[in-house]
């Protein structure tokens, strides 16, 4: 039987000025799981991210919680999007951005704690959020989105920045994260990370969805059992 | 795990105002801009102050050998208008980028789409900025403060209602200007454009001030929009209740148009409709404000009133008191009457009218006809002319019109006057040596002072890990 879907994405469609930036993007965002939004740059994700966030206005199309709609201003009590190369209040020391997170969020010191801890920020609290490297600046992010309460997260480009070893280690704790029961959806452009840490891919290529499921689903549907993400891409886009 | 918790919906409600107050104020002081405006305010405010030491000084030793000059030596006047007069010209040019910092830099780092997720309203986010506003402009004030400090330091004297009066009407004209900036901030995708949309906004007022005071209809209605006007109001010892209400409409105007195009999600066509709605709101607000007769002159010397024994008849007057002019408006003797004439019976008279007949004509149009200059008193069914623009003729003229006794003018009342003749040259070192020192180091520690880091990731010889 299939999971139901935590968020249900509902023909989002978005227009800037004469040109279509979503077209009719409907998916489901299941408990638990690591959603990877695939597509080249310009595709469209961090529109339909930022859309999902209620950030952006949609022309048409809405999103779903637990089957009900979840109107623009709500969406922020639910989903939380950290968007590319964000490096919030960087005249601001690390620990103090963090503090501030967890107070604006009602958290507990032992919260701030652990999410230092578990994203690795131990070595840089002391330094301006504008002093740090990119890795440690997507680190930061990452630990603004474990202190807060969130069950979905939506995060763009999550890995840009990372070598590989540390891109490893962040994939392995969200997927910590994940078991735990939050639910990510990434927005990728790096056909191998998304391929390493995601549960199931969303294909987008200039707005439009070209195909949902996990690799097994995409692999049956070009007929290619053993292809890859990356085959797979482009045999569907 | 906390951050596995299920969605809340009452966090937005439930989330405490101090973290984002203690942020926004930690973001404007982190940044340049307000300590660049604090080492710039010193020498201005310091010379200004300086000067009118000086200029108050030679006033007060002419007033040696002819005491009567005496009284017409006010502070107020003297000293601490023109020491606020370059706090305000920092106000208007250089206090803009610091509010814009409040919510530019977010824009420009991206963290304002974190910031606008947070658990708070987005009204809330904009009263925040608003304080944090307010406590730069206050920590701006600082050299202002010392200045009057060092007044108090010489011997000088200073009337506290009607400073704090002029402190108010700075602090209502600083907040105007952030939340003028803010609304700028909001509107623009950069600091630098939204810098120019507040100084189109306060260049406009100057030039609403220059071009068109003193001129009549419409456009003598624009030039009372001007920020400096309202300003000057409280600079002449004065509390209005149309003004101060005005500027606090105005204030929450911008605010509010802010918040309009800080929200997320929006299209651009709710954006532009809301905005029309807000402005015809504030519109309302401030046309309500400007029917507001209530004022209180708070100034020592009384310069807004009449002699108390002439208040106090005055206030007896039941019936409608009509006053026609025949004067242009840009016509001097016009200006003379209004100030020591019609705006003191305005506010003291219960049921006064005041009707300019040759409103919208120039005084080379008007001045050729019989009664141009000719002030008609009608009261009851009364009837009197004159053409003194002073009240001590005027006075008399409305007290033989109702037929009541002119009052006895009482004695000890009179304004004394504080001439001081005072040496300050010690404020040159100040202003320009040891404040902006002072500031400079505090500034260093503020950048350089240590956050608190938690225990665990502190080695034991006080190292972060």
């Amino acid at each position: 039987m299939m999971e139901a879907a935590l968020l249900q994405v509902a023909g989002i469609t978005k227009w800037y000025g004469d040109q279509r930036a979503l077209a009719d993007v409907s998916f489901d965002v299941r408990h638990g799981e690591i959603l990877g939004l695939i597509g080249p740059n310009g595709s469209g994700k961090t529109t339909l991210l930022e859309t999902i966030a209620g950030l952006l206005p949609v022309d048409a199309g809405g999103v779903l919680w637990q089957s009900t709609p979840l109107p623009q201003h709500r969406r922020r009590e639910v989903v939380l999007y950290l968007p590319d190369g964000l490096r919030p209040w960087d005249g601001q020391q690390v620990i103090r951005v963090l503090e501030f997170f967890t107070s604006a969020f009602g958290g507990q010191a032992a919260d701030l704690t652990k999410a230092i801890r578990s994203v690795g920020l131990e070595q840089v609290l002391g330094k301006r959020v504008a002093a740090l490297s990119k890795g440690y600046a997507r680190r930061l992010t990452l630990a603004l989105a474990l202190l807060t309460p969130h069950p979905v997260l939506l995060m763009d480009e999550p890995f840009d920045g990372f070598d590989i070893r540390q891109t490893r280690e962040i994939m392995a704790l969200m997927r910590r994260v994940a078991a735990h029961g939050r639910t990510f959806t990434l927005a990728i452009h790096q056909i191998t990370d998304a391929e390493r840490v995601c549960d199931r891919f969303i294909l987008l290529v200039e707005g439009r969805v070209c195909g949902i499921g996990s690799l097994d689903d995409l692999r049956a549907r070009i007929g290619q059992a053993t292809a890859g993400l990356e085959d797979v891409f482009l045999a569907l886009t | 795990m906390y951050f596995l918790r299920s969605p809340d919906t009452a966090t937005v409600r439930r989330t405490s105002l101090r973290p984002l107050l203690v942020k926004e104020v930690g973001e404007l002081l982190s940044g340049r801009a307000l300590w660049t405006m604090l080492l710039m305010l010193c020498p201005l405010v310091g010379y200004s102050f300086f000067q009118a030491v000086a200029l108050y000084g030679e006033a007060s030793a002419a007033a040696r050998d002819q005491p009567v000059l005496a009284t017409s030596l006010s502070p107020l006047d003297g000293i601490v208008v023109p020491t606020f007069g370059a706090f305000y010209v920092a106000v208007t040019l250089l206090f803009p980028f610091v509010a814009i910092r409040a919510l530019g830099r977010e824009k420009e780092t991206g963290a304002l789409k974190l910031l606008v997720q947070l658990p708070y309203q987005i009204r809330t986010l904009v009263a925040a900025k608003l304080t944090a506003i307010s406590v730069a402009w206050l920590i701006g004030l600082i050299p202002v403060a010392t200045a009057l400090l060092l007044w108090l330091s010489f011997g000088g004297h200073l009337n506290p209602l009607e400073t704090s009066n002029l402190f108010l009407g700075h602090l209502l004209y600083g907040l105007l200007i952030g939340a003028i900036a803010l609304f700028a901030a909001a509107i623009s995708d950069s600091s630098a454009t939204a810098a120019i949309v507040t100084l189109g906004f306060t260049i406009a007022s100057w030039v609403l001030d220059f071009a068109l005071a003193g001129q009549s209809g419409t456009l003598g209605w624009m030039s009372r929009l001007s920020l400096t006007q309202a300003l000057r109001t409280f600079e002449q010892g004065l509390f209005s209740a149309a003004v101060g209400f005005g500027m606090l409409a105005a204030i929450a105007g911008f605010a509010a148009l802010a918040a309009i195009w800080l929200h997320p999600g929006t299209s651009l066509h709710k954006r532009l409709a809301r905005t029309v709605l807000c402005v015809g709101l504030a519109g309302v607000l401030l046309a309500v404000a400007t029917q507001l007769r209530r004022s209180s002159d708070v100034s020592e010397d009384k310069r807004n009133s009449f002699p108390a024994a002439d208040q106090r008849t005055l206030a007896g007057l039941k019936e409608p008191l009509t006053i026609t002019v025949h004067l242009a408006p840009e016509d001097p003797r016009y200006v003379d009457l209004q100030r020591n004439v019609l705006s003191k019976l305005e506010r003291i008279v219960p049921n006064v009218t005041i009707r300019l007949v040759t409103a919208g004509q120039s005084v080379i149009g008007s001045a050729g006809e019989v009664s141009y200059g000719e002030i008609e008193y009608s009261y009851g069914a009364h009837l009197a002319k004159s053409r003194s623009t002073s009240h001590r003729e005027a006075l008399p003229l409305l007290y033989g019109l109702a037929a009541i006794p002119v009052p006895t003018p009482q004695t000890g009342e009179e304004y004394p006057g504080y001439p001081l003749v005072a040496d300050g040259w010690i404020a040159l070192p100040w202003f320009f040596v040891a404040l902006p020192l002072l500031i400079a180091v505090a500034w260093w520690w503020w950048c350089r002072r240590a956050p608190h880091i938690p225990a665990q990731f502190v080695k034991s010889g006080g190292q972060q890990l």
